[in-house]
């Protein structure tokens, strides 16, 4: 196996990783809510003016999609991620709107090594997803699964 | 579009369906250069050394997937007006190209608003299966939806 940067060992309970984002956009926003969650306050921006959140906001999907990728980008790919059992305490609490920035942090909150398969460890990551006015626009707790630091030989 | 289903339609054990959608290893690895970039999702090569022995599709593709059976099958004819989020989210099994999912939608509570007499909340169960019958994904979790008749309507006069 090719050497990483990051392994298990690098996520300790209290570590936070804190990763700026892009700018959502309109076209982004309908493009996605296009192809995957076509409710009319994600594609139709002026039937949006006439919904609960006055106006068009992105699919709560599209959220996680855009914080996955920045995840990814910022260390994900940098390990050795043997996938995700799962998530709990999913919550959409503020829309997204266009012209938004997001920011992601994540914490540990626990990591224990495997029992069953020792080169491997889980960790338990909460995401803070907030906007550039630092509001909370989501947040979720998932299981992700890292390689351990090889030994030296 | 006409809403043609209200909060009072989704009694607990209400149930729905859908047909099927086929994942292309196209559609797997373009969604997962957007989304999700880990090798097991964008390399047909690469993938088959990993631990999943070949290309798997992104779990928030399977979501992303459920959420369009969803709008597809009914939710564009509901009165729904978003959702708070969910309690659980359960990857059970990879999801591989040529792998046909469907959406199974069960009610298990249904809740008038406290504060909001036009609306409601409704708690459903969402399991995503493959051909072989097989949940691959679980969701549980919630939706707000306009009542047809808002609870204070006949008291309140």
């Amino acid at each position: 196996m090719q050497d990483k940067k990051y392994y298990f060992e690098d996520f300790p309970p209290g570590s936070t990783w804190e990763i700026d984002g892009p700018i959502v956009t309109k076209e982004e926003i309908v493009e996605y809510a296009s192809k995957f969650d076509p409710q009319y306050f994600h594609i139709d921006e002026a039937a949006a003016q006439h919904s609960p959140y006055g106006g068009l906001i992105a699919s709560g999907w599209h959220t996680v999609g855009i914080c996955m990728r920045l995840m990814c980008d910022r260390y994900l790919l940098d390990s050795v991620s043997f996938g995700s059992p799962g998530m709990d305490h999913v919550r959409w609490l503020h829309p997204v709107r266009p012209g938004d920035r997001l920011r992601l942090k994540t914490t540990v909150l626990e990591a224990k090594i495997s029992r069953s398969k020792p080169d491997r460890g889980s960790v338990l990551n909460r995401w803070d997803v907030y906007n550039q006015d630092s509001a909370l626009v989501m947040t979720m707790e998932g299981w992700g699964i890292l390689g351990r630091r090889p030994r030296s030989p | 579009m006409a809403i043609k289903y209200y909060w009072e339609d989704f009694i607990v054990g209400w149930q729905y369906e859908s047909p099927t959608r086929t994942l292309s290893a196209q559609q797997i690895t373009a969604f997962a250069r957007e989304y999700d970039p880990q090798a097991y999702h964008t390399d047909e090569e690469a993938a088959k050394s990993t631990p999943f022995g070949g290309l798997i599709a992104s779990g928030w593709q399977t979501c992303a997937v459920g959420m369009r059976l969803m709008c597809d099958g009914y939710l564009l004819e509901t009165s729904c007006i978003g959702s708070p989020g969910l309690d659980e989210l359960r990857w059970f099994k990879p999801v591989r190209p040529g792998d046909a999912l469907r959406l199974r939608t069960t009610v298990v509570e249904q809740t008038p608003s406290a504060k909001n007499p036009a609306r409601g909340t409704v708690k459903f169960r969402w399991e995503i299966l493959n051909q072989s019958d097989k949940v691959v994904c679980l969701m549980v979790g919630s939706q707000h939806y306009l009542r047809r008749t808002p609870a204070d309507a006949a008291s309140s006069s």
